[in-house]
């Protein structure tokens, strides 16, 4: 009898074993904050897409999604999601940081399982919520650099960090240096567009270089406007009376999003879309 | 830190030797009388299951062996942490109510398990909600304790007494848990995240010696 169990036995934990591999790869955690993701490097492939996609808009008119704030909105997704997909002209969708609300990998994967499913590629800015924990290292790991540009339809997009708190206000978050140089590149580029989580007129947003960061912004010549999240509410002005636009977006949990058309060296429309 | 696990490992090393040099073994039912009640009873490993890609520690089998509270120190390697390996301290407690004994009577099988687990997974390679850089209440939870829950199975095989005529055994487990985080993450969104989201996966082996 022994004898005969222990293969069946034996067969039977190895069957187990094998269909638990196999569908299991996903459910195996090493920690909520472990780094192992299937899709990575998001930021490069979402930029490769957009390089590749021809411009749905004619002229020198581009149009793309703003919003900000995902985190832990997963209902509010995918309406948002099915709502994208049916407008006209979209190039791109960007996200004013907060991807994940408590910094895991898990969060950042949710949100790309939906977000996939644009129709257009989607680039991201690292929020402070997206660094709580081990959060950096998996926002790195799945989406990709904390600064960053892209030009498109000769359109440069700066993404920044701005998330002074998350470093105790060290001084070098957001790298103005860094910022300058970017603003300071305008060879064949028509209009810049400033995109960061924390802007600067918040108490998350280093005091002591709200001054060189709003100065560098209103020195540059083909700025459009700054874009930021974090308040998770829409707003739309002018805070340093400086020339400079910023303009927060709506988080997800408020069902709307904005798109902007931009054209021309400094034109630009709004729209208010709910979902 | 090191000192104190080599401290840990020594003191453990002195308490296990404790009760084998105590007593000559005379029969066996002496033996287990006079077995000290704070030696562990059982060596654990496990893989994943949000406590390490590798956790190993000991515990107690209480309440006729069907409660056990095990102690795990895991590790989760920088390639799988970003910039530096994650350490994670667990403390695990696991009711198994059930007992099939096969006809085979080495083997028994646990078809359910519960339990429930905190661990703590040390803030120098971790950026703590609760640093002073943030002011009170600025994020509600804590980015180092998680509180999980689990329910799984186990397979037992009995193995030779030892020396002093304890019973030993070595089973096998498994374990789909999910913790604090996922679960505020599933509440909020019933139609965004499916169950099968916030779940993860753990197996593992124990030795009771």
């Amino acid at each position: 009898m022994f004898f005969t169990l222990i293969p069946r036995i034996r067969q039977a934990i190895l069957l187990t074993a094998a269909t638990l591999l196999l569908t299991g790869c996903e459910l195996f955690e090493f920690s909520p904050n472990d780094v192992r993701a299937a899709d990575r490097d998001l930021t490069a492939k979402n930029l490769a897409r957009l390089q590749a996609q021809p411009k749905p808009t004619g002229g020198d008119t581009l149009r793309f999604v703003f919003t900000g704030d995902s985190q832990r909105f997963y209902d509010e997704v995918g309406p948002l999601v099915e709502s994208v997909n049916r407008q006209r002209g979209i190039s791109a969708l960007v996200i004013a940081g907060d991807i994940s609300d408590f910094g895991l990998r898990r969060e950042m994967q949710w949100v790309n399982d939906r977000l996939r499913h644009l129709k257009v590629p989607y680039l991201t800015v690292i929020g402070n919520h997206d660094q709580v924990a081990n959060g950096r290292q998996a926002y790195q790991e799945i989406f990709g650099p904390l600064n960053y540009t892209f030009t498109y339809d000769r359109t440069r997009f700066i993404l920044i960090d701005t998330n002074s708190r998350e470093y105790g206000f060290n001084g070098k978050v957001p790298d103005v240096g860094w910022l300058q140089q970017q603003l300071a590149d305008t060879v064949g580029i028509r209009r810049q567009i400033v995109l960061c989580h924390v802007p600067p007129s918040n108490e998350d947003f280093d005091p002591t270089l709200v001054k060189p960061f709003t100065e560098a912004l209103a020195k540059a010549p083909r700025l459009l406007f700054h874009l930021n999240g974090h308040a998770h509410s829409f707003s739309i002005g002018e805070p340093f009376a400086d020339g400079v636009t910023y303009i927060n977006s709506f988080a997800f949990e408020k069902r709307q999003y904005v798109i902007l058309t931009v054209w021309g060296a400094d034109q630009f429309k709004l729209e208010k879309v709910a979902f | 830190m090191r000192i104190f696990l080599l401290l840990g490992g020594f003191f453990g090393l002195i308490l296990s030797a404790l009760p084998a040099a105590a007593q000559a073994p005379t029969d066996s039912a002496a033996t287990l009388s006079v077995q000290r009640w704070y030696v562990p009873k059982h060596a654990v490993l496990q893989t994943a299951g949000g406590i390490g890609m590798v956790s190993g520690g000991m515990g107690y089998s209480l309440l006729r062996q069907r409660l056990d509270v095990d102690v795990l120190a895991g590790y989760v390697p920088r390639h799988y942490a970003g910039n530096k390996a994650l350490g994670i301290f667990t403390l695990k407690t696991t009711y198994t109510p059930y007992t099939i004994t096969l006809r085979d009577a080495a083997w028994r099988m646990h078809p359910l398990s519960f339990g429930g687990l905190v661990n703590y997974t040390p803030s120098r390679t971790l950026n703590r909600s609760r640093d002073s850089k943030y002011y009170k209440g600025y994020y509600w939870w804590s980015s180092t304790v998680r509180f999980g829950a689990f329910l799984g199975g186990r397979v037992t095989r009995e193995l030779k007494p030892n020396a002093t005529g304890r019973q030993r055994a070595v089973s096998l487990y498994y374990e789909l848990g999910t913790n604090d985080l996922y679960v505020v993450s599933l509440a909020t969104n019933l139609s965004g995240l499916k169950i099968t989201d916030v779940l993860t996966l753990g197996v593992g082996g124990k030795f009771t010696f």
